[in-house]
């Protein structure tokens, strides 16, 4: 990735990167660290945190739970992105711009407002059931929300544009002579999908996937807002025991979960996918 | 309007700390309520006391641990639950309160101890949507409220652990109010499990009120302030008074807070009748100065939880701050069970 900066350079790129490596450190390892030593020590020293979040049926459910939202979020996501990022790849780039500027502004306005928005389009009488009704598809209007469904489909919505920028990048990349010879080949259409471009592309969808999916891990507005509490994610756990019940041994036990979680998936991204994007 | 006062306050803050004058820091929980807090208490606070106060939020249970545990206290009093606060003092997290400074005489004795005093209470009633109840029969009971086919349609619940979703369950069980205390806690979940698919928990007032007149829950238990305020607004609600439970939130202040003397002064004027009068008059919620209904007009008197003692259950605080922990654990795991 950094084989345009000679060897002599890398290092002066790590000077530039100090102030902002004193930051991580300052605002985020040593409170992280701080946190992990509760989990250990709190209210009693001994693992004893670990063993009552491994070792009960409601907090697995949790766990299961935030691994469900995600790998679901991660997939539709995928699905959607997939096509948007291939139609932006080929479109004259005046459009192009144009597309992106909209998927962009839904990333700059605000978290807060965009669920409440979804609460409002999703509820017995929202938009969405008004609709779903009038053209006759149900007759009795359906939960979206407080529900697996209201934090997909929230989420989704959220983590759309953190799939198609790197799949974006990508794809355009790829030559598009590369799938005529294809087509000359003998290929069809759908082999040319699953055996050229699909290949080609599976860089940008690991780490399209690997952003959503661990961005939606430590998730707490979107499923405290549009899910209910049988769907409870690991954050929303982490709030309740910091925040309401003072129970900061237990918090930091989960959030250090969650932590390695998140970087052994990332390093298993970086040992399979990360040699083909060079 | 309250974006200019807020304002006010903070121009008259960085004025009174230039003159080194002195300022304090209130922390409530955001909405009306804390805007009702900072018109009826702090403004008249600061006007008498010389002492700017500077309104922060919403309230957070692990900032002011992680506040007293650094020494680094920067809210010098906080509105929080009262059993919160109970707890909290015991825990060692809270200033004793100076009653030489707090005029205790005046406040109902249900909401001071050494470490809190109430800073308005409410009653948790049954409130139901008659756009959704049209028929005869209208809910009245808490077991009218956990009956699904009487009253069809999705219930509404605090979602939080508190005092008065158990002890609805309970009720509505048949456990009459004055065996209540100790919680039979198997006796309430179970309750609640008949109509756990029904339940929406609403997070905060403002959603409660948009559940209840969105029809999305028809019928619920609500804080009796945000029913009146939907009553204000125009909108048909039906409130049922019938075994109402009391709960409170208390004024603390944190351990270690710097402006210890502004923060007991403003106690005072916070409790004081007229504060507390003028307060329940904009929000619904009711006094815990014994004379501020004098101070109120009739119409508003009749709406507060003071005049309906005759079916009224109160929380038992003293219990719930013993056991908020117990209790907490099992709701949280119940809910995501």
């Amino acid at each position: 990735m950094l084989s345009f900066l000679t060897p002599a350079r890398r290092g002066s790129g790590l000077g530039m990167a100090m102030p902002a490596l004193l930051l991580l450190l300052a605002f985020f390892v040593i409170p992280v660290a701080g946190l992990l030593s509760r989990s250990v020590t709190e209210p009693v020293t001994g693992l004893q945190n670990y063993e009552t979040l491994l070792g009960s049926a409601t907090y697995l459910r949790i766990f299961f739970n935030t691994f469900l939202v995600s790998g679901l979020v991660t997939l539709i996501t995928a699905l959607i992105a997939f096509p948007v990022a291939w139609a932006l790849a080929i479109m004259p780039s005046r459009v192009a711009a144009v597309v992106f500027a909209i998927i962009l502004l839904s990333m700059w306005t605000n978290l807060l407002a965009r669920t409440y928005a979804w609460m409002v389009l999703l509820q017995q009488t929202g938009l969405v059931n008004r609709i779903l009704m009038a053209i006759g598809i149900i007759d009795q209007p359906i939960q979206l929300t407080n529900n697996l469904i209201g934090v997909t489909i929230g989420m989704v919505y959220i983590m759309l544009p953190f799939m198609i920028l790197p799949l974006y990048g990508v794809i355009k990349k790829i030559d598009p002579a590369i799938l005529q010879a294809a087509a000359l080949c003998g290929a069809t259409k759908g082999q040319a999908l699953r055996r050229v471009l699909l290949p080609l592309a599976t860089p940008g969808i690991a780490s399209g996937a690997l952003m959503v999916f661990v961005m939606s891990l430590g998730y707490f507005v979107t499923p405290s807002l549009l899910g209910g509490t049988a769907n409870m994610m690991l954050a929303e756990l982490i709030v309740q025991q910091v925040q309401s019940l003072l129970n900061w041994g237990m918090g930091g036990a989960a959030a250090f979960i969650l932590l390695v979680v998140t970087l052994a998936l990332y390093a298993l991204q970086l040992r399979l996918f990360e040699g083909k994007a060079r | 309007m309250q974006m200019k006062s807020l304002l006010a306050v903070a121009f008259v803050a960085m004025a009174a700390s230039a003159a080194n004058a002195q300022q304090m820091v209130f922390t409530s929980w955001g909405g009306t309520t804390q805007d009702a807090q900072t018109e009826f208490w702090a403004a008249p606070f600061t006007e008498k006391a010389g002492t700017a106060v500077l309104q922060d939020g919403p309230t957070d249970y692990g900032k002011i641990k992680a506040m007293v545990e650094a020494g680094a206290v920067a809210w010098d009093v906080v509105d929080t639950e009262f059993d919160w606060a109970l707890q909290a003092g015991k825990a060692g997290l809270l200033e004793p309160l100076d009653f030489n400074v707090i005029d205790k005489a005046k406040l109902d004795p249900r909401f001071v101890s050494d470490y809190a005093v109430g800073s308005f209470y409410y009653s948790f009633v049954i409130g139901w949507n008659p756009a959704n109840f049209s028929g005869d029969a209208q809910p009245a009971t808490m077991a009218d409220l956990f009956d699904t086919e009487k009253f069809p349609g999705k219930r509404t619940f605090y979602k939080w652990s508190a005092p008065g979703v158990i002890e609805a369950a309970l009720l509505a069980d048949g456990l009459p109010a004055d065996q209540l205390y100790p919680l039979d806690l198997d006796r309430a979940f179970k309750k609640l499990d008949t109509i756990k698919s029904s339940i929406i928990w609403w997070e905060g007032g403002a959603q409660s009120q948009q559940l209840l007149a969105s029809g999305e829950a028809p019928i619920g238990l609500f804080w009796n302030g945000r029913l009146a305020a939907l009553q204000a607004d125009g909108m048909p609600v039906g409130i049922s008074w019938q075994d109402n439970i009391t709960a409170a939130d208390a004024l603390v202040v944190p351990k270690g807070a710097r402006n210890k003397e502004a923060a007991m002064a403003f106690i005072a004027e916070a409790t004081s009748a007229k504060a507390q009068a003028d307060f329940a008059t904009k929000t619904g919620y009711a006094p815990i100065n014994l004379d501020s209904p004098e101070l109120m007009e009739a119409e508003l008197r009749a709406t507060l939880p003071d005049a309906q003692t005759a079916n009224q259950i109160n929380a038992d605080m003293a219990y719930w701050a013993e056991h908020r922990d117990e209790i907490g654990n099992r709701w949280y795991a119940w809910q995501a069970e």
